[in-house]
């Protein structure tokens, strides 16, 4: 095995199952593998447009929450309309 | 079916007496009160009630006069195991005890007491190895078993009726089967008593003549427990101390005594010694747990008396110990250390450890130091660790803590930006060897003001 220092990416976001509210705000959260949790809080909003010179970012981030005292980041990919969680 | 009750003056006191050390390994760090306090009447629900006891005065010395019968003639007293720089004498024969010797002189006492005194060393492989034999028969009398040290044992004797008749018959039968692996001297010498509750049964068998079992029942119990004098209470010493100044030297005399005048005076242990007195304070008979040590040994090929080889030797068992598949899971609390020596004997120390551990260094160590004081007095033939009690799964030591390989605390040092501590070096050093590659990383900042969150930091590997 090579003796060269390994990078590895920290904080990846995962892809989960998100219901909405009529106003596209999260109400309930399931990560792959476990039951859905409820939303308590949403502590924060922010959104990023970002790189539009390479590989644009257009996401709508959520500080969240759940049900079982568990913080995360929850951000709505406005390119793939896709739920993304990371650790906060 | 009780003996003349004046026998009972002969109860010998929980102290003092070699015999009645009880510990059952090491006879100096006894506290023969133990098998007593543990159980109360309230607790008769499991146990047995009925007990027997069986007792063999100096088992130890008589078993060494067993294997040497050419000095069964002759004034011989057995050595303390080795527990300081100070030998002194633990048990003595009928000869020697003419002469003026007694246990805990000190030797030289003791020789210039009885010049032609013969002094042996003792050999607790032996004793034990009869001990445990002694045990496995008992077994097939009666499942409730309980030693109280080498020379003394508790046999639970509930529901046997049917089995062996009556209570004379049951007694009888024990000390009968003994004949089968000690011979007929030591069966003999045995004392037999059969009472309810263990201190009935132990007041019974001190009072028993040998080969002559005492049997007392339920209801003669109060009646024989009144000419016991007050030094056979399982109680502080300080309490029979005070009872004995106060001119109260028999049970019947304390039991006139109101129980809030005991308290007032002795506290709980007022209390307590009237329960015994009066007999309603009735200690069931426990089954005995039998531990299962780890057992490892090292023959050398020619007896070693260099210390810093049985150190090495040491080394080496107390790793194979820790490597058996039966430790695993299991910290260590507590380990024998001991020796087959040259010429014949044997040799044993034994420490309890701090807290449990599953680290070689740790359980060694306090052996080493137990090895200094009371060394193997003969070069050793064959080394031996036993791990004799086990605690809950080992905690493992964390990773970043701030301590030295030997255990010390670096007294309030930080580390410096950038330093290792020892701990995780070695951790790396033994998973790299282990899986051939560092499989832990390190968090670094890659871009800590970015945006997007999975851009702030990345896990570098980390291989010091």
């Amino acid at each position: 095995m090579s003796n060269a220092p390994r990078l590895r990416p920290l904080g990846q976001p995962r892809r989960v199952t998100v219901s909405a509210d009529e106003h596209g705000e999260p109400v309930h959260v399931r990560m792959p593998g476990k039951p859905a949790r409820r939303v308590e809080t949403i502590n924060e909003r922010w959104r990023i447009d970002d790189e539009w010179w390479r590989q644009p970012i257009s996401r709508e981030y959520r500080a969240v929450v759940l049900d079982d005292g568990r913080n995360i980041t929850l951000y709505h990919d406005l390119l793939d309309r896709c739920w993304y969680a990371q650790r906060g | 079916m009780a003996e003349p009750h004046s026998r009972v003056q002969s109860v010998p006191t929980q102290y003092g007496l070699g015999w009645a050390l009880s510990a059952y390994t090491a006879p100096a760090n006894d506290n023969s009160t133990e098998w007593f306090t543990t159980n109360t009447s309230s607790r008769t629900s499991s146990g047995s009630r009925q007990a027997l006891c069986l007792w063999l005065p100096t088992f130890e010395l008589r078993l060494e006069l067993m294997r040497s019968p050419e000095l069964d003639s002759t004034s011989v007293a057995l050595l303390a195991p080795v527990e300081s720089t100070r030998r002194t004498i633990w048990q003595v024969s009928e000869r020697a005890q003419e002469a003026g010797v007694r246990p805990d002189q000190l030797v030289s006492q003791a020789v210039s007491l009885c010049p032609s005194l013969t002094l042996l060393e003792p050999d607790p492989a032996h004793y034990d190895s009869a001990v445990n034999s002694m045990l496995e028969l008992l077994s097939e009398i009666t499942p409730v078993i309980e030693p109280a040290g080498r020379g003394r044992v508790f046999l639970g004797m509930d529901g046997l009726g049917r089995l062996f008749g009556s209570p004379a018959n049951q007694a009888k039968r024990a000390l009968q089967a003994l004949f089968r692996i000690f011979p007929a001297p030591l069966v003999a010498a045995t004392r037999a008593g059969l009472a309810p509750g263990k201190f009935g049964a132990w007041v019974a068998a001190a009072a028993a003549r040998s080969g002559e079992p005492v049997i007392i029942a339920e209801n003669e119990l109060a009646r024989f427990l009144a000419e016991c004098p007050v030094s056979a209470l399982p109680v502080d010493p300080l309490v029979i101390q005070r009872l004995e100044r106060l001119g109260i030297l028999t049970l019947k005399e304390l039991r006139r005594f109101p129980e809030p005048s005991l308290i007032a005076q002795f506290g709980e242990e007022g209390r307590s010694a009237l329960a015994w007195a009066t007999g309603q304070r009735i200690d069931p008979v426990r089954p005995w747990h039998r531990p299962k040590p780890i057992r490892v040994t090292l023959d050398f090929p020619n007896p070693v008396g260099i210390v810093a080889t049985l150190h090495g030797g040491l080394d080496r068992l107390v790793e194979r110990a820790l490597s058996r598949p039966t430790r695993r899971g299991r910290s260590v609390t507590s380990v024998r250390m001991g020796a087959h020596l040259e010429g014949g004997g044997s040799w044993f120390i034994e420490t309890v450890l701090r807290e449990p551990t599953s680290q070689r260094d740790r359980i060694a160590s306090p052996l080493r130091a137990k090895m200094a004081i009371s060394p193997p007095p003969k070069a050793v033939e064959t080394l031996i660790v036993e791990f004799t009690q086990f605690g809950a799964p080992s905690t493992q030591t964390g990773l970043f803590d701030r301590r030295e390989e030997n255990g010390r605390a670096i007294g309030g040092r930080d580390l410096a930006q950038g330093e290792i501590p020892p701990s995780l070096r070695d951790a790396v050093k033994e998973l790299k060897l282990r899986l051939g590659h560092s499989p832990l990383f390190r968090v670094v900042e890659v871009d800590p003001w970015s945006r997007i969150p999975e851009r702030r930091h990345a896990l570098l590997s980390f291989d010091p």
